[in-house]
């Protein structure tokens, strides 16, 4: 088995045992019919996610069958991507960044302040929109970053409390408040302005489709920090600091100066996760930014094995699983089995070793007398 | 005066002891050198478990199936980070999930999506002499949960530093080495605190849905979990200080609920959003004059392996 492939392997295993797992699920919590219905579920699941193919082919349905899912799917993946980037590239450096949630909420909000506020042609408003959310998103994790660096604070306790702090002022008080939309005829309206037409990201597909460029725009990201990370010194100087900060710092590598770009990077990424959601299909900072778009960013990181590939492909799967979701409840299905694969994928790939250890003695050709690799043994079982 | 202090003191009373158990549990998981990022799932299903629980049995009986609840998860955690060396990070986020998930999908199944029927809540003690001294008396008329919080801490910090099982659990988060070397069983220990750490976070869990409210809700425990670890970095991994912290955050909330509704033209000057806000900031503000020795359980997240060096 190649070094890729055992990386690889028990996240793809684990997202096919939790589809398992829930196929029964939705199996047996059935009175009557329950295997058929399950299967039906997850047909409907896949149609929703990639395109209805069946009804496209045999059915002469209009090409928005294939178009409309496949648009919502890749809309949900790349949100997905931004987010799980970011909490990749802070694990990349060492640091745990819960605050994905919040640095995308200053996102949003920036990209629709910038958006409605700003008049530009299209040129350089959706640049600059996206900017200002990458900045805002960069500066609010760059807090942690600093307390982090200056004071000692760890990062776990100053995102969470930085989530916190953004949720309370932007949707209790900027989007009510100083920066509540008013519509045409002076009532006020929930959420900020809506944006110019020139910052909109233009759609891939048409009206057909809520496809946009966000969803290149995140595929864009996940090269970048790939061939960052692989390609060039200071990624690799950023991994080397994750590896072990004592090591890096006794090579020579400006260690606090890569931790503090890191997460500043982390921040920008989740801020553009908010550009894309409000420039892309929101049009404005909604009344509420309920989606935690920026937690499941932290199950994306760790199932895609933080790899920004991995990552990008990750999120490509469940962004699919999510917007094929919705369909399922056309079959009674409750409406958190898509959350509810991901976090079950998520625990099964928290049992690489299992895997690991399960697919050695499969494969390996009957070891004579060799003992058990370490990470097979049981210390004191 | 004294009569803002004592509602602003019986608010933060009643609403602390579940943060603070949740805190607890994960100070002692960690200690032991495991992560505990899943305290927030544990203290769902603590919730959940106990106010199913309290339909068909007593309050207090239901209390212990939610503890019992919490542990349970806690199990899997062990399972997987103990006896199979897991990413304790990715773990605790996994069980995070699932629980909520699995939390929402059993609750919208069986009760819809109001929550579950409402129960009796945990009876209220008054302690006798205290109820009509100022301020002090505020001490007086929670449920047992609120008495314990206030004993748990010193208990267990009596535990961690003056014990010889105490000692042995802060060297397995510190050297699991060196206690492997006297002879000690290193997975045994962290079993130990993992599971106790479970118990408590389901204590916490089942306070939320046993006194707090009267019920299990969608949104239980939003986010305390979270808090609660805030609380265990705050207090630089020790019962006391987490005790201190968790207390901190309640009483900033309690504040934040009493300016609002004692002084109502505040929220002419300043808007809600800020107020909410207040606690968290004021925490962080508190964090930066502080900054933080680095008090991390040296061990902790960090797989046992007997061969290892």
């Amino acid at each position: 088995m190649g070094e890729r492939t055992r990386q690889a392997l028990p996240s793809v295993l684990s997202v096919l045992l939790s589809l398992g797992v829930c196929w029964l699920l939705i199996a047996f919590t059935r009175d009557e019919g329950g295997l058929a219905t399950a299967t039906a579920a997850y047909l409907q699941m896949l149609w929703g996610g990639v395109g209805d193919w069946p009804r496209f082919l045999f059915e002469d349905a209009p090409a928005t069958v294939l178009t409309r899912p496949m648009g919502e799917a890749a809309m949900k993946a790349a949100l997905l991507t931004f987010t799980g980037l970011s909490v990749a590239v802070a694990f990349k450096v060492g640091l745990f960044n819960i605050g994905a949630q919040g640095q995308m909420l200053l996102g949003a909000l920036a990209a629709a302040v910038v958006g409605a506020h700003v008049a530009l042609p299209s040129v350089l408003h959706i640049p600059a929109a996206l900017l200002g959310a990458a900045l805002a998103g960069a500066a609010w994790a760059g807090i942690a970053a600093l307390l982090k660096l200056y004071r000692g604070v760890h990062e776990v306790i100053s995102t969470i409390m930085l989530n916190w702090v953004a949720l309370r002022l932007v949707d209790n008080w900027l989007v009510v408040g100083p920066l509540r939309g008013t519509a045409e005829a002076g009532a006020s309206v929930t959420g900020t302005a809506e944006i110019h037409p020139t910052a909109a990201l233009p759609r891939l597909l048409g009206d057909s489709s809520r496809l946009n460029l966000g969803f290149v725009l995140a595929t864009v990201a996940a090269v970048a920090v790939w061939a960052w990370l692989t390609r060039m010194r200071s990624g690799f100087e950023t991994r080397a600091v994750g590896l072990g900060d004592e090591a890096a710092r006794a090579a020579g590598i400006p260690v606090a100066r890569r931790a503090g770009l890191a997460m500043a990077l982390a921040g920008a990424l989740s801020g553009l996760a908010g550009a894309v959601l409000v420039l892309g299909t929101e049009g404005r900072y909604p009344g509420t930014l309920g989606a935690p778009y920026g937690f499941d960013g932290i199950a994306i990181a760790l199932i895609g094995n933080n790899h920004p590939l991995g990552v990008g492909a990750a999120a490509l799967f469940f962004g699919v699983l999510r917007a094929g979701g919705t369909r399922m409840q056309l079959l009674d299905v409750h409406k958190s089995f898509p959350e509810l694969i991901q976090g079950l994928a998520l625990l099964f790939v928290a049992g690489r070793l299992i895997w690991l250890a399960v697919l050695r003695r499969r494969t390996a050709p009957a070891p004579v007398a060799t003992p058990a690799a370490p990470t097979a043994q049981v210390p004191h079982a | 005066m004294l009569e803002v202090l004592h509602r602003l003191l019986f608010a933060t009373l009643d609403a602390a002891p579940a943060l603070v158990f949740a805190a607890l549990g994960a100070v002692l998981s960690e200690r032991a050198g495991v992560v505990a990022v899943g305290v927030e799932g544990m203290m769902r299903v603590g919730a959940f478990c106990a106010a199913v629980a309290a339909l068909v049995m007593p309050t207090p009986l239901a209390v212990v199936m939610g503890m019992l609840a919490g542990a349970g998860l806690a199990a899997v955690h062990g399972f997987l980070c103990i006896r199979w060396r897991s990413d304790q990070v990715v773990s605790g986020i996994a069980l995070n999930l699932v629980a909520l998930a699995g939390g929402t999908f059993l609750l919208e199944t069986h009760f819809g999506p109001n929550g579950t029927p409402s129960i009796q809540q945990l009876s209220t003690w008054e302690l006798p002499g205290l109820s009509s001294v100022p301020v002090l008396g505020a001490l007086s008329g929670h449920a047992a949960p609120t008495y314990l919080a206030l004993l748990l801490p010193v208990l267990l910090q009596l535990v961690l530093t003056r014990t010889p099982l105490g000692l042995r659990l802060r060297a397995v988060g510190d050297k699991p080495h060196a206690v492997a070397t006297l002879g000690l069983s290193v997975p045994a220990l962290r079993w130990g605190a993992v599971l106790g750490g479970g118990l408590l976070a389901g204590l916490g869990g089942a306070v939320l849905s046993t006194t707090v409210l009267d019920r299990f809700e969608q949104h239980t425990p939003a986010g305390l979990g979270f808090m609660a670890l805030a609380a265990m970095v705050f207090g630089r991994w020790t019962p006391l200080g987490a005790f201190l912290a968790a207390a901190f955050f309640a009483f900033g909330n309690a504040l934040r609920i009493g300016l609002a509704s004692s002084a109502p033209g505040l929220l002419d000057v300043v808007p809600q959003g800020v107020l909410l806000a207040l606690p968290y900031v004021l925490t962080l503000v508190v964090l930066t004059l502080q900054g933080q020795r680095n008090s991390t359980p040296a061990a902790l997240g960090v797989p046992y392996e007997q061969e290892s060096r």
